[in-house]
Order: structure tokens, then C-alpha cells, then sequence
């Protein structure tokens, strides 16, 4: 609050300017339907995010059936609970095990699986991470608070094909009671990422 | 970028993670190259991640967000001009 009592907006960005005359531009040649960017912008920020990915997994925890075809065809499994669409046309499903580890990354841009975890972090577009976890995935996997045992392999996917990975975590030790809507609750988001254990 | 939430920003899903987007320019930029992909390029995007790979890869350190605009800018440089 000034001391005038009332909020001066700052002037325009050079971004802003850019982003404004890309807008104008694209809206006169028509590619811009009425309320695409607010539609847009609200599923993005509320609907699609990783709880859809976290309802997959869950399901995979509780119905072996599903966790078989999950992980034979996950485009089409994915496809079941509803979720699909841009940059989740092409999904595999990547299981660890007390063996293996799996983490995703996509080194070229920002590859990510939209569907099933929304648009990606900050820290996965970033270049450190882009080049870290091909070079010392172990490394940084414990700098970002996960510790793999020594003799954990572990399996970096890297998206930058057409194919969009999702990584489906272990299930918990003492979760043997819960439901799969309770389930779904202990899924975060870094676990289907790769860059944590639950 | 300190000034207090409001409700409504408050009520935005941050479980799991952060918000999307920082700035409504991000979203709006995001929203228009999907206004692009959807009607100038029938839902194909894989010219705009190949724009994006490159303008990635021309300054890598430049925040993600001003990179996506500027492969929007070279993506739309390609489209035919409006008759």
C-alpha cells in the first residue's frame, strides 16, 4: 500500500510487451477462440495435476490386473481413468523395485507427461538438473533428499522422445488396510517423478 | 513479487508442488503456443518443442518462461502469412 492509498501498477515488462504483442498478433489471425487462455490457464492450475497420477497409481497398488495392463500399455490404462491428451498420447509406466530405481528427465527441453502431473517445476526445466541426473543421477538424487541404497540400479528415462514417462513408486510398508482414496493421498508428486521413495 | 496472497491465490492446488506459474504472462504465453499447437498446427507440437530445443539451447541459463516466448516467436515467424 503507497502512502496515497491506492496501488500504482508498474509499467509493462519487456516480457510482457512481447507476451501482449504475440496475443494481438495471434487473436487477428484468428487463432485465439474467446476464453481459450482463461480455459486454458484454469485446467492447468486446477485440474490437471499430479493427484490424476497419484489416482493411477493407487489403482496399480490395489488391482494387480490393472497394474499388469498399466504397465503393458499405460497410454490406454492411463486412457481408463479418464485422463489423456497433450504430451500423453505416447506414456510408459516405469515400476521400481527393491532392484531397480526409476527417475525422468528430459534433457533437450521440458518434456513431461501433462495428464497425469500437470506442468513440470521450476528445478526439472533447469539446466543443473537437465545435465545432473544423466551424469551423477546418485548424486544428486541424494541431494534432493533421496538416499538409493548401493546396490539399487537406477534408471534414468530420458523424455526427450515422443515417449512421456511416469515412474510408479513402491508401495508403502503398514499400508496394507487402506483404501485406494487413502492411497492416492500418500502419492507425491516427486515419486512419479523419480526423485523420491515413499 | 512479496506482496501478500490473496484468497483466491491462496485457494490455487500447491500440494505437491508450486503453482504453475509465477506471473499471468507465463500462463498467457503458455496458453497462446497452446492456441498455436491446437489451430495453426492441428495439435501436432512437435514444431514447437523443436523451436523450443532451440531457443533452449541458445541460452540456456535465460529463465524457462522467456525461452518459451521467444520459440513462440520464431514458431509464428513460420506461419503463413494471412491472405
Amino acid at each position: 500500500m503507497s502512502e496515497h492509498g491506492h496501488h500504482h501498477p508498474a509499467p509493462p515488462s519487456a516480457i510482457e510487451r512481447r507476451v501482449a504483442a504475440l496475443e494481438a498478433l495471434l487473436t487477428e489471425r484468428g487463432l485465439v477462440p474467446d476464453g481459450f487462455i482463461e480455459d486454458v490457464t484454469r485446467r492447468y492450475e486446477s485440474e490437471i495435476g499430479p493427484m490424476n497420477g497419484a489416482k493411477v497409481v493407487a489403482k496399480a497398488w490395489v488391482d494387480p490386473g490393472y497394474k499388469e495392463r498399466l504397465l503393458a500399455d499405460s497410454t490406454t490404462s492411463i486412457a481408463e481413468l479418464g485422463f489423456g491428451g497433450p504430451e500423453g498420447s505416447n506414456m510408459v509406466v516405469v515400476e521400481n523395485t527393491d532392484a531397480v530405481h526409476n527417475v525422468v528427465v528430459c534433457t533437450l527441453c521440458s518434456c513431461y507427461p501433462w495428464p497425469v502431473l500437470g506442468l513440470p517445476p521450476a528445478w526439472y526445466k533447469d539446466p543443473p538438473y537437465r545435465a545432473r541426473m544423466v551424469r551423477e543421477p546418485r548424486t544428486l538424487l541424494a541431494e534432493m533428499g533421496c538416499e538409493l541404497p548401493g546396490d539399487t540400479e537406477i534408471q534414468v528415462w530420458d523424455s526427450s522422445a515422443e515417449v512421456r514417462y511416469l515412474v510408479l513408486p513402491q508401495r508403502p510398508a503398514g499400508t496394507d488396510g487402506m483404501t485406494e482414496g487413502e492411497l492416492a493421498e500418500l502419492v507425491t508428486r516427486d515419486s512419479m517423478i523419480g526423485v523420491a521413495r515413499l | 513479487m512479496s506482496e501478500p496472497l490473496t484468497l483466491s491465490e491462496l485457494d490455487l492446488p500447491r500440494r505437491n508442488g508450486e503453482l504453475a506459474f509465477d506471473a499471468p504472462w507465463e500462463s498467457k504465453v503458455f496458453a497462446l503456443a497452446a492456441a498455436v499447437v491446437d489451430h495453426a498446427f492441428d495439435g501436432d507440437r512437435e514444431p514447437f518443442r523443436q523451436q523450443l530445443i532451440k531457443a533452449i539451447a541458445a541460452e540456456p541459463d535465460r529463465p524457462y518462461w522467456e525461452s518459451w516466448t521467444a520459440a513462440l516467436e520464431s514458431l509464428v515467424q513460420t506461419l503463413p502469412a494471412p491472405s
